[in-house]
């Protein structure tokens, strides 16, 4: 006869050290734990409240400029630096860890209207309405030997022109950047004139945005509601886009070259793809003011907006509405946003002169994570997500409180909004069937296209 | 070479057309079109004039065809645009048919030429130069002369030769091998023209010459302005639109990989991190000491003595390791303390075990027993541990047998006798065996109880009216069966066939019937019990022999003395003690079967079981025979049990009676008997059913009813409809509750007084008025009100609500698939960790503090893709850190 008998080797169950855990057996049978749905549930809810208790986006003010922020700048290579422009000239360098101005640079006679660096962190490009461009050097941050506060810089290049000018953007990875004004010029970090001028019709340009994927293809926005594309492969632009309202900026999808996002006048942001540019293909709709300046989170997957109506918004790179409103008492008007390099902060310059730091997810936990709280947030996290449809689970998520001001005007926009859809909806029905015909916002928006 | 011949002409290349010219000095002779502009023919005519001139003094061939070489590579375009031409038109055939006439011709020429010619120098050979030459030399003024020729011969005006000359002209034209150098008669007739008709001329009568011809007259009327430029909008405009082809077309690149990374279940961002400090050393050499503690380390790590006596053999190192004299001392004095300390603790024993009062230590025992006691009531730790202590106490006694007065001692006192010591002497003894039977009793209490029982049975069997004892223990457990029978039997089985109306019916019947019998059985059993006392005395010589059992034996030489009693024994196969309550009249008889069954016994035991198999089938003949009141009445007794029982039973019948026999055999005392008993009344009730049946079916055979006999019989009692109405009335009322009708409360609403004359007030009234006709709409709104056979029940579980999503959400197609999608929990309850990391990663992972740099191109197999992915989470699944490869978004750095 043989018997049976549970064994277990020393070897497998001995600790190496007396603080290790012991070796836990479990069942996994799902039969045994019939409850799993709903205990799951109960912590999906609980996640999203510890959410919301958790939320503390806003990290600090960076204050120094006396005249609003009009533009800003990340390094790319260099994750704690942002420029800052405003509207007196003054242009900063701001560590972001101390939350304080790392340099100056001085010398712009009217308002900073673009800033950009190269890819390599090295030249900072400004351009502002005294119609100049200047070049400067960015002092190179050690650890060591930190940047002395207070130090100002002289430009390395100035280059005047006739006309003032709204906007630059430099090319990743190459020697090239692109300023907008009366025209689209291409200029060389080497060059006193600009290597190539583009003009297709005669308003001015109001942003200029360099692919960063493909490098070769820059879009710009005008004054004439346009929406234009160049290609300098072919050194020639290659189309634009007339919409019913202005295009404040542009951003490019980083992760997805054919697609580009417009903050547009008319409160929403438009998401088009190079390929099919006569319709949008998302509508982006949350704010309730003009929205001023975009900007995509280097993951491709969201990007950060910021508005005339005081408050910066984050949503998904596919989703109709926001996923995270941040507004403070004291932030006004804001003029530009930035996402940090890595992703995980949300910078916004504001009428108030300041600079404020957001965290990108509102609840995330700073400093150091350990493992295990990594993996419960990550649960946390997938939880919420799986049960995101449900709707307790759902307003707990999606409630955020508003401003009374932004709150009665997004009010007062939806029931305009519902208004005129239902006027629509009776015109539709009092009319021969087929003659009225209700277009997607997607396409509404859209005026015309030209070759 | 002929053929050859186009062949090299159409390749460009200056070295063919070299080799060609060199190897086929003849073939150079074949025509090419003469399809040139205007202006091109002029200035061949004059190269051609001028040709002869310079080729003059160079008879050699070799230099000719350089020469010529050198004019072919200078005028490649002229012969491109030939070349185009005769592709165009197919003139292939024709040059075949000039070359015949080429041979055929020269020599009326050369023969008219010759006398004309001034500047016939050139080589005779070279067919071409030849017909340049010839050609060239036909001017105008020639053909003038020749007619003035004619005319003074023939004497005839010029006129009459102007057919002649002007046929000849054509003539010309066409025999003269086209080329460059051989323009036609037109342009030589001075209005230097090449029409299109002169083109066509040849081909006439050729296949397709017709169409051609049509062609070209049509092109001739519709001549077509060429266009102005675009207007630099415009142009701008077309090179947009081709340049947004172009730029469109070059980015569709990105999308597999852009698809890829959309469609991948997580994005990677984490990877390529530059820390810029590679090593912990590379680390460690910048930090410099802050605290104070951090100082002293530093301290002493970077002592120059320290390091130095590193760097050597390291003997120095241990001289530096001195001892200081405070700390020497300070370990001494803790030392010495401890020790201290344990050496009182020992003197404090040694003290204690010193002292001889016994009432100390009996004080000191008892207290100790009382700590013990009191811990094992309180810790069952403790209680085991005493346990455990107990029982090896014990099995050192039985193994030593220490105190069973084997000691040498105890044997010399025994051996002296006892009687012989004195009193402590014996004490001791005697407290000696005391101590070993207090251990091995504890033994015994340990076993289990059958033993006990054992001993107290043997005492039974020595009783004289045991058997007595027991017929009268059957009798009354025979008594409280029937009670029993009578007292619980009303549970009618709910399910299967016996729940049925009818069913249920006839069992009440029967019980009726049973329960009738089962008080006569009382009775009888009353009886019974007063004979078997009359009858004590007659049990004495039986001893020790009770089992029932044994009356297996019996059952063969009493069948023919009483059928009745036979039937009994046989029947109930294992009810003898039912025997026994039976045959009351015989009482005596039966303690006589005993006695004989004591003598067969041995005997008997192989037979029984044959026997016993042929007893039932005769039993059953028996029954059949003779259904006499007792049958019916044994069998009613137990008919209400179920027929599944009565089927078990029959099997039981003779698993049991194996069983038992056995037992009689191994222990005739009567303690088995009694455990049968026990055992036999289980089995008992079963093989009184298997008489069931039989008794049953003669006496009143079941006839099955026809089908809505049955029907009508199974649904007699109860009105479906009507059950269904009043569970819907009050579903209705439960969920649209009826307004509870205002109670009258003096004093409540109105004053009294008011209230006694006018009754309630109207208010109320109005209110259940109110509420009611509430309740009637919404009886009415209802979705089952015009449904009479139909409940849909319209309570809303609130609780239940806010688990459930209003809408199915949106990338869901199907109810299921949304069910589906929550299905799997993914907490660690519910999953191993290996398994969890892959449920709960997120869409994103990315490192706090590390850039992330745009995408960048690669190429992406979008057929491949499905195994990638497999592989990738396989991967996942093995190594944490290979999990790349789902959605890889390369995040290389910039150089």
């Amino acid at each position: 006869m043989r018997v049976k008998v549970i064994s277990r080797s020393n070897d497998e169950f001995t600790r190496e050290r007396s603080q290790d855990l012991q070796r836990v057996f479990r069942n996994f049978d799902p039969n045994l734990r019939p409850l799993g749905k709903a205990v799951e549930y109960v912590r999906a809810l609980n996640a999203a409240k510890l959410d919301k208790i958790f939320a503390r986006p806003f990290i600090g003010a960076m204050d120094g400029h006396l005249d609003a922020v009009s533009c800003m700048a990340k390094n790319p290579n260099y994750l704690k630096g942002i420029f800052s422009g405003s509207m007196d000239g003054d242009i900063r360098l701001w560590d972001i860890a101390s939350k304080r101005t790392v340099c100056q640079f001085p010398g712009h006679q009217g308002a900073v209207r673009g800033l950009t660096a190269s890819t390599d962190g090295r030249i900072l490009v400004s351009c502002g309405t005294d119609c100049t461009v200047r070049l400067w050097t960015v002092p190179i941050p050690t650890l060591e030997e930190f940047y002395s506060p207070g130090k100002s810089s002289e430009p390395l290049a100035i280059y005047t022109r006739q006309n003032a000018f709204r906007a630059v953007d430099h090319q990743w990875d190459g020697e090239q950047f692109a300023t907008g004004g009366a025209q689209v010029d291409l200029w060389n970090h080497n060059r006193s004139l600009p290597i190539k001028s583009f003009e297709w019709g005669t308003d001015t340009i109001l942003s200029v945005k360099f692919n960063p994927g493909e490098p070769n293809i820059l879009a710009t926005s005008a004054s004439d509601r346009s929406i234009t594309i160049y290609d300098l492969r072919l050194s020639s632009p290659v189309k634009k886009v007339i919409l019913m309202t202005k295009t404040n900026a542009i951003a490019w999808n980083p992760m997805e070259p054919m697609n580009l996002t417009a903050a547009n006048e008319d409160t929403n942001c438009y998401s088009f793809d190079y390929r099919k540019l006569g319709e949008a293909k998302n509508v982006h709709k949350d704010h309730v003011s003009a929205v001023m300046d975009i900007d995509y989170s280097p993951t491709g997957r969201e990007f950060v907006t910021g508005s005339y109506d005081r408050t910066v918004r984050i949503f998904p790179y596919n989703g109709g509405h926001s996923r995270e409103i941040y507004h403070t008492k004291r932030m006004q008007r804001v003029f530009c946003v930035k996402f940090s390099c890595d992703a995980g902060y949300v910078i916004s310059g504001s009428d108030d002169t300041n600079l404020r730091v957001w965290k990108a997810k509102a609840s995330e936990q700073l400093g150091v994570v350990l493992p295990r709280e990594k993996r419960k947030h990550e649960y946390d996290e997938s939880l919420k997500n799986r049960y995101k449809h449900i709707p307790e689970v759902k307003r707990i998520v999606r409630h955020r409180h508003l401003p009374k001001l932004i709150f009665k005007a997004g009010r007062l926009r939806r029931e305009m909004i519902e208004a005129a859809k239902k006027k629509d909806e009776r015109r539709k029905a009092h009319s021969a069937p087929g003659k009225v015909v209700t277009k997607p916002l997607r396409l509404r928006r859209t005026v015309k296209e030209i070759e | 070479m002929v053929v050859k011949k186009p062949k090299n002409w159409n390749s460009q290349k200056p070295e063919n057309t070299r080799r060609f010219i060199a190897s086929g000095k003849d073939g150079r002779k074949k025509p090419s079109g003469p399809r040139l502009p205007n202006t091109m023919k002029k200035v061949l005519d004059r190269l051609n004039t001028r040709s002869p001139v310079d080729s003059d003094g160079e008879e050699n061939e070799v230099k000719i065809d350089t020469e010529e070489n050198s004019e072919s590579v200078g005028n490649d375009i002229y012969e491109y645009e030939e070349e185009v031409a005769q592709e165009e038109l197919g003139k292939n055939r024709r040059f075949d048919s000039v070359e015949n006439l080429n041979y055929e011709l020269p020599d009326d020429f050369e023969d008219e030429d010759i006398p004309s010619d001034d500047e016939d120098t050139d080589d005779d050979g070279d067919k071409d130069d030849q017909a340049k030459t010839g050609f060239n030399a036909e001017s105008e003024e020639d053909l003038g002369r020749h007619a003035r020729m004619l005319q003074g011969i023939t004497g005839m005006p010029i006129e009459a030769f102007e057919g002649i000359k002007k046929s000849k002209g054509n003539m010309v034209s066409v025999t003269r091998p086209e080329s460059e150098f051989n323009p036609s008669h037109n342009v030589l007739d001075g209005d230097n023209q090449i029409t299109i008709q002169d083109l066509l001329d040849p081909l006439q009568g050729k296949a397709g010459y017709n169409q051609l011809r049509e062609r070209m007259h049509h092109l001739e009327k519709k001549s077509v302005p060429i266009q102005a430029p675009l207007s630099k909008p415009e142009k701008e405009k077309v090179e947009r639109k081709v340049a947004y082809a172009i730029s469109k077309k070059e980015i569709r690149k990105w999308e597999p990989l852009v698809k890829r990374n959309r469609e991948a279940p997580t994005l990677y961002f984490d990877e390529d991190r530059d820390l810029k400090y590679s090593t912990v050393g590379a680390i460690a050499s910048r930090v410099e000491p802050r605290t104070e503690f951090e100082k002293k380390m530093h301290s002493l790590v970077s002592d120059k003595k320290v390091l130095e006596a590193h760097a050597n053999d390291g003997t120095r190192l241990l001289e530096l390791n001195m001892i200081s004299v405070e700390d020497e001392k300070e370990r001494s004095d803790r030392i010495a303390k401890i020790r201290n300390l344990l050496s009182r603790h020992e003197i404090k024993q040694k003290h204690i075990k010193k002292i001889k009062s016994k009432t100390y230590h009996r004080l000191l025992k008892k207290d100790r027993l009382k700590a013990l006691s009191a811990q094992m009531e309180m810790d069952p730790e403790a209680a085991k541990e005493q346990a455990r202590k107990q029982e090896f106490k014990r099995a050192e006694e039985r193994l030593t047998l220490k105190h069973k007065n084997n000691s040498k001692w105890a044997k010399r006192i025994l051996k002296r006798g006892l009687d012989a010591q004195d009193e402590g002497t014996r004490a001791a003894i005697s407290e000696q065996l005391q101590q070993h039977e207090t251990l091995t009793r504890k033994i015994n209490s340990m076993k289990d109880a059958s033993s006990s029982d054992d001993s107290s049975d043997g005492d039974d069997e020595d009783s004289a009216d045991s058997e007595q004892d027991a017929a009268l223990k059957l009798i009354e457990d025979a008594r409280e069966k029937t009670v029993k029978v009578l007292e619980v039997d009303d549970a009618i089985p709910s399910s299967g066939v016996f729940s049925l109306p009818f069913m249920v019916r006839g069992l009440k019947k029967r019980r009726e019937a049973a329960i009738e019998e089962a008080k006569l059985a009382l009775e009888d059993y009353e009886k019974l019990s007063k004979q078997m006392d009359d009858s004590q005395e007659a049990s004495n010589n039986s001893i020790g022999v009770s089992s029932g059992r044994m009356t297996f034996g019996v059952v063969k030489p009493q069948t023919e003395n009483n059928k009745r009693e036979q039937r009994f024994h046989d029947d109930s196969d294992t009810g003898d003690d039912i025997d026994v309550k039976e045959d009351g009249d015989n009482g005596r008889q039966y303690k006589e079967n005993i006695q004989i069954g004591i003598r067969n016994d041995s005997l008997l035991f192989d037979e029984d079981s044959h026997a016993h198999k042929d007893s039932i089938f005769k039993s059953f003949d028996s029954t059949h025979e003779d259904p006499d009141d007792k049958a019916t009445y044994e069998v009613s007794i137990f008919a209400s049990d179920s027929w599944m029982k009565m089927k078990d039973g029959k099997k039981n019948v003779n698993e049991d009676l194996s069983s038992q026999k056995n037992k009689v055999v191994k222990s005739s005392s009567h303690n088995n008997h009694l455990k049968e008993l026990i055992e036999e009344s289980d089995t008992e009730s079963e093989g009184q059913m298997v008489d069931g049946i039989l008794s049953a079916g003669p006496t009143r055979p079941y006839e099955l009813p026809s089908q809505a006999e049955l029907v009508r019989q199974a649904f007699a009692g109860d009105d479906v409809e009507e059950d269904f109405e009043k569970d819907k009335k009050e579903i209705l009322n439960e969920e649209n509750p009826e307004p509870e009708k205002p109670v009258f409360l003096p004093g409540w609403g109105e004053w009294v007084d008011v209230q006694k004359k006018k009754g309630l007030p109207s208010w109320m009234l109005k209110e259940h008025n109110d509420a009611k006709k509430k309740r009637e709409e919404a009886l009415k709104k209802r979705k089952d009100a015009c449904l009479k056979h139909v409940i849909i029940s319209e309570k809303v579980d609130k609780k239940a609500e806010k688990l459930f999503t209003k809408v199915l959400p949106f990338p869901f197609t199907s109810e299921e698939a949304f069910e589906q999608s929550m299905r799997v929990p993914l907490g660690p309850e519910f999953h191993p960790a290996t398994a969890i990391n892959d449920l709960i990663r997120p869409e994103v992972v990315k490192k706090p503090g590390i850039n992330i740099k745009p995408i960048k191109f690669e190429e992406v197999n979008p057929h491949a893709k499905d195994e990638d992915q497999q592989d990738s989470k396989q991967k996942m699944t093995d190594n944490k850190r290979k999990r790349r490869g789902g959605g890889k978004v390369v995040n290389k750095k910039a150089r």
